[in-house]
């Protein structure tokens, strides 16, 4: 099949880890633009070191979502003419509850959900100017199956979902539309260091190995092409059957 | 064209009816039938042709009877509606306390106030 887009420019939050990109060089490949945020700039040399291949057909902005100001700043770097969002930024917070530093808590929602919200609200404002937008949040699997430890990562995560499909609702028929999609374990950044950790455990799972940062990237390209636009204001799990087997 | 005609042009264009239908006096929510998703996109509309930013709150008197608080009845109506939306004359508050009855009082007159207001004190 080949996937057919009606937009063109694409801003990725979160656009230093290998899904993001992995995904913006299949972006690329297809035509598609897309804007890469970064919150150092160690991450954005990162983004312009994979990237350089490609010079001249993507941008880099910074994001930081500890930052308020920076979700203005970004918006009037790139403009308003936006016709995709996939976000995935993500804080690493791992910590019992019971054990877990209180203004990390605080700190920890407030950078994940409420500047998400913000970061949501101001997209759709764009997206609304066209009446056409399309948006995928990158969850997580373990928003079904946590282990001890991911309660916040896994609540961040739930909640920012709730944001998404609520936007999917609200918005659809002024032609903006949402899904969040959750990976299992990919074999990227911080997942890979936990697979190799627990090797035995993916090997007994239904698909019996990890993620490919490629399969989710060409996962997440179909998500935003013109064909899966019916996916509205719904999660969808990409774990190889993992979450849902006992 | 003025503040007024601009608004105009959004309103038909959102709303999709003639210009006829639109005044400074018509009700944007009573006779227009403006929906809460109507509206957000009367913002970005608003913000894209005046470049002001909108508080969606204040522009539609979103919090008109929060901040009332039943004092439209004890007598200090005007001073709390100046104190909330300091871009309506005390002649319109009073014209609003009169209509609360009615239903949503938002005229297309408050929308063109605020965008002066705001492109004023900017």
């Amino acid at each position: 099949m080949k996937l057919v887009f009606q937009g063109h420019r694409v801003l990725i939050a979160g656009g230093t880890c290998d899904l993001a990109l992995c995904l913006a060089e299949s972006l690329i490949e297809e035509g598609l633009h897309p804007i890469l945020t970064w919150r150092s700039e160690e991450g954005e040399n990162r983004i312009v070191e994979r990237l350089r291949p490609f010079e001249g057909q993507f941008d880099t902005a910074w994001l930081d979502l500890s930052q308020r100001a920076s979700i203005e700043s970004l918006f009037t770097h790139v403009g308003d003419d936006l016709d995709y969002l996939v976000d995935f930024a993500q804080g690493d917070f791992e910590s019992l509850i019971g054990s877990a530093d209180p203004e990390l808590i605080r700190r920890y929602f407030s950078e994940n959900v409420s500047s998400r919200a913000e970061l949501l609200r101001r997209a759709a404002r764009s997206m609304l100017r066209k009446r056409r937008g399309r948006m995928v949040f990158v969850s997580s699997a373990a928003v079904l199956r946590s282990n001890p430890g991911q309660g916040f990562y896994a609540a961040a995560k739930t909640a920012s979902e709730a944001l998404y499909r609520n936007l999917g609702i609200e918005l659809a028929k002024r032609g903006i539309t949402t899904v969040s999609l959750r990976p299992g374990y990919v074999d990227a950044g911080r997942g890979a260091r936990y697979i190799e950790s627990r090797k035995e455990m993916l090997a007994d799972s239904p698909l019996g190995r990890s993620l490919r940062p490629e399969e989710v990237a060409e996962a997440i390209l179909f998500f935003l092409s013109d064909h899966a636009i019916a996916f509205n204001a719904t999660e969808i799990c990409m774990d190889g059957g993992f979450a849902t087997a006992k | 064209m003025d503040i007024f005609g601009e608004i105009r042009e959004s309103l038909t264009d959102i709303l999709d009816i003639e210009a006829e239908e639109v005044t400074p006096e018509t009700y944007v929510i009573r006779e227009l039938n403006a929906e809460s998703i109507d509206l957000l996109e009367l913002s970005v509309a608003l913000n894209s042709r005046f470049k002001v930013e909108i508080n969606d709150d204040h522009i539609y008197l979103k919090t008109l009877r929060v901040c009332l608080n039943g004092s439209a009845v004890n007598g200090n109506g005007v001073e709390k509606i100046a104190g909330e939306f300091p871009f309506l004359s005390g002649e319109r508050a009073r014209e609003i306390l009169a209509d609360l009855d009615g239903g949503p009082v938002l005229k297309v007159k408050d929308l063109a106030a605020y965008i002066s207001w705001r492109a004023g004190t900017n």
